[in-house]
């Protein structure tokens, strides 16, 4: 058993997470048939305003033309038509597009809704007691906008290009198989993706700027179908107002406040439905979960927890992850003993360095130690860091080991969908015993 | 009488001052029963040791910190209020403190670039010794220039202006930096903004203590330049003093002490300016020769209380020692000033 799930979880680290890169497009929700084809298709449209040009033009040639591009037109749709009835309708009836739906078990920060032609999805934000949504319609290209959604931004499916502002969200596009759609980007210095950085080098991508720094007129220009930004959905959006306003759709991508590491992976179904990719996005992410859960018991059956201490203090002040944190959820799962596990709240507690001081004196791991690389450097921060116990039993790992050559860690990127291989690192290192045959892949030991 | 008064009340403060010092380090987030603090401090020993490195390792250090940093900033202060005859001046008048901004934001926002950051860090330079270097440099740079200015002015009033001129121009510089970095980045900056004492321990500590140890020597040496100066300068000329030579000491003297201060413990507002008018009511004196000592003691005093009250008794986590200077300072100076009435020595 435990041989087993090492052996699956290094070979989900090797090629996991870059498989599905070269796989072809889901097709069942990628074309579309309209119940009405005349009133809405822009063929339509084309064919009236071929027809008014005529009325006012003797020209034979124009009649002629007209008659190319109407037969051209009907043998395209035709057999598309029928085609896409064959392989999407599993026993409809109706002309209504079939989406393979995202089922979400873990997130909490968004809902899709599935419609005939269009999907409804909702960006929540349940701070304060409250729940407030952000609503986006989801349009299939070629259909009509639904009514009845005001407020809600509206955004073409599939998207075709991608401005994004963190690694979180290359690995989300990585992970659906869409990376090389991504055309902007906040900062080029926070990619490890390989594919993004070779289309960086061939001059695909343009950097957008971050935050206060948004080139608004260059993203304009660039026409994305979408720019997803790191914001908290209950931040003030007044700053992306030019860009919606321009019709660029702007989508807050709030992972980082799930409690659990897998809540925080499942927002790739979200990228999962921006482009048609549920039915390959639900399979990987089965995986991802399988091999998470089985290794999830493993680690809280453990028979010993030993005690772990996580950051580096700055300045007198400690702050450790929250008892609700997706990181506490890990270090649980991990089969860790974490003192600060039953505190409220997902974010990080601001604590004061006498008052962990107690715990690290005596705790048995150090981890997430931020950007140091020997414990040289821990001591060059503060001496006083020698006293700690992991630092006198060589128990500091950091989650540093795929730093790339700009600094950039992808802890934080393909980590950020790969929680399994995280929580296998940390077994590894917490319990040996339980999972021999693992080589870390997000952690390195600090000598 | 105005003597006995004086004295009873400067004893008062040092017996105020080593109460303050005790309940600073007996006081913590983890409880340690005083019997155990005291046995640790005297016979460092205690069977407890998770006790002992608290006590030796967190509170000593945090402790000294604040004397030294209470100490330097309020006679700082004084200095710079004698010097320019202004109640608002405070030692980080003359941009000594924004230098220090300036050298920590080069380390730490690097050109805007985490990139940036990783190249310095793989040339082998990192820890908070390369931090309160970049701020000694800075701080030490403005200063320069604030030097080289004073010897080709004349006027005081000049000074003060052109040295808020230098600052302001520094601190600039700091914006434009914050504001094209990277959010992590800019939070560590801001965080070192807040000011703290508890980052202070081992071979710093010494460091900061010398520094400041010359800062207050060079400025017990100026008090006879300084109770001139009160005077006006034309007064303090006819007296045979040299000007501008008391200027460059002075400014030196406030340089080395909000400078390095400033450099390991981040900037901390108030102490500078308030402690000075306590001061003075408390003693109805302008002879700089009690008010120095008397302003170390009180400057003293108020940083203790401020960093005991700064750990929210009781709690877990720790507030920024500069927001606890401001809010627990201003209230007292108010007080005092309105049981006063007025304004005097300058």
């Amino acid at each position: 058993m435990t041989r087993n799930t090492s052996d699956h979880c290094s070979g989900q680290a090797g090629t996991g997470r870059y498989a599905g890169r070269h796989e072809p497009e889901d097709l069942p929700g990628s074309t579309i048939l309209t119940t009405d084809f005349r009133a809405k298709s822009p063929a339509w449209r084309l064919i009236k305003s071929y027809t008014y040009m005529i009325r006012n033009s003797r020209n034979i040639h124009f009649l002629i033309f007209f008659f190319a591009v109407v037969s051209f037109l009907a043998a395209c749709r035709q057999p598309v038509s029928k085609g896409d009835t064959a392989a999407g309708d599993k026993g409809n009836t109706t002309d209504a597009p079939v989406f393979t739906k995202a089922v979400l078990k873990y997130a909490h920060g968004f809902l899709i809704d599935y419609h005939d032609h269009y999907k409804l999805l909702s960006v929540l934000n349940h701070a304060g007691g409250k729940t407030d949504t952000m609503k986006f319609v989801l349009v299939q290209e070629g259909t009509p906008v639904p009514e009845g959604y005001p407020g809600a931004q509206v955004i073409r499916i599939p998207v075709k290009s991608l401005v994004v502002m963190s690694s979180m969200h290359v690995a989300v596009a990585d992970f659906a198989g869409v990376a090389d759609r991504i055309t902007g980007l906040g900062n080029f210095s926070f990619i490890n993706s390989p594919l993004v950085r070779a289309a960086i080098k061939e001059g695909k991508v343009q950097q957008v700027g971050l935050d206060g720094n948004i080139n608004n007129e260059l993203i304009i220009t660039m026409h994305p179908g979408i720019l997803m930004t790191m914001s908290n959905p209950d931040a003030s959006f007044g700053k992306y107002k030019t860009l919606m306003d321009a019709g660029v759709p702007v989508l807050p991508n709030a992972e980082w406040l799930e409690n659990t590491p897998l809540g925080r992976a499942e927002w790739v179904k979200l990228m999962a439905a921006l482009v048609n990719r549920e039915g390959l996005v639900n399979k990987k992410f089965d995986s991802v979960e399988r091999v998470y859960n089985e290794l999830a018991q493993l680690g809280t059956k453990a028979t010993t927890r030993p005690h772990v201490i996580i950051g580096m203090p700055f300045k007198g002040t400690w702050y450790l992850p929250a008892g609700e944190s997706y990181q506490a959820k890990f270090l649980n799962d991990a089969g860790a003993g974490y003192q600060w596990a039953d505190t409220k709240g997902i974010g990080s507690l601001a604590l004061n360095f006498e008052a962990v001081a107690p715990e690290a004196l005596k705790a048995d791991y150090w981890m997430n130690l931020a950007q140091v690389d020997t414990k040289k450097e821990i001591v060059g921060k503060d001496p006083r860091y020698a006293g700690f116990k992991p630092f006198q039993t060589n128990g500091i790992y950091n989650n540093t080991k795929r730093v790339n050559d700009l600094g950039s860690n992808d802890y934080w990127e393909s980590g950020a969908v790969s929680p399994d291989v995280i929580l296998a690192d940390l077994i590894h290192i917490l319990h040996p015993e339980l999972l021999p045959n693992h080589t870390l892949v997000y952690y390195k030991q600090l000598k | 009488m105005q003597g006995t008064i004086r004295k009873s009340r400067l004893l008062g403060l040092v017996l105020l001052l080593l109460l303050a010092f005790l309940l600073d380090i007996a006081m913590g987030p983890v409880k340690i029963p005083l019997r155990d603090v005291l046995r640790i401090l005297f016979s460092f020993r205690s069977g407890n040791s998770t006790w002992q490195f608290i006590v030796e390792q967190i509170r000593v250090p945090k402790a000294c910190t604040a004397v030294l940093a209470g100490c330097g900033l309020s006679v700082g202060g004084l200095q710079m209020q004698t010097l320019f005859r202004n109640p608002l001046a405070d030692a980080s008048i003359l941009g000594i403190t924004a230098g220090a901004s300036l050298g920590v934001a080069t380390v730490m926002l690097a050109g805007g670039g985490m990139a940036t950051l990783y190249a310095i860090k793989e040339m082998g330079f990192s820890g908070s010794w390369f931090v309160t270097g970049a701020a000694c440099l800075g701080a030490a740079a403005v200063m320069l220039v604030v030097l080289i200015l004073s010897r080709r002015i004349s006027n005081n009033v000049m000074m003060l202006i052109i040295g808020i001129m230098i600052g302001t121009i520094t601190l600039s510089i700091v914006s434009i930096w914050q504001y094209f970095s990277e959010p992590e980045l800019v939070k560590d900056f801001l965080l070192w903004n807040f000011g703290s004492l508890g980052g202070v321990s081992g071979g710093q500590l010494f460091i900061l203590g010398v520094v400041v140890f010359i800062g207050l020597t060079l400025a017990f040496l100026s008090s006879k330049m300084l109770d001139a100066l009160l005077l006006g300068e034309n007064y303090a000329r006819s007296m045979g003093l040299t000007v501008q030579r008391a200027r460059v000491i002075i400014i030196c003297s406030t340089s080395l002490l909000a400078g390095g201060i400033t450099a390991f413990c981040g900037p901390i507002g108030f102490i500078g300016i308030a402690v000075p008018h306590m001061t003075r009511l408390l003693f109805r004196t302008s002879s700089h020769r009690i008010l120095i000592p008397a302003c170390c003691l009180t400057g003293t005093l108020l940083m203790l209380l401020c960093d005991v009250i700064s750990q929210l008794p009781g709690s877990q986590t720790v507030l920024p020692i500069n927001i606890i200077t401001a809010l627990v300072g201003a209230p007292v100076v108010i007080y005092l000033l309105l049981r006063n009435k007025n304004i005097r020595a300058y």
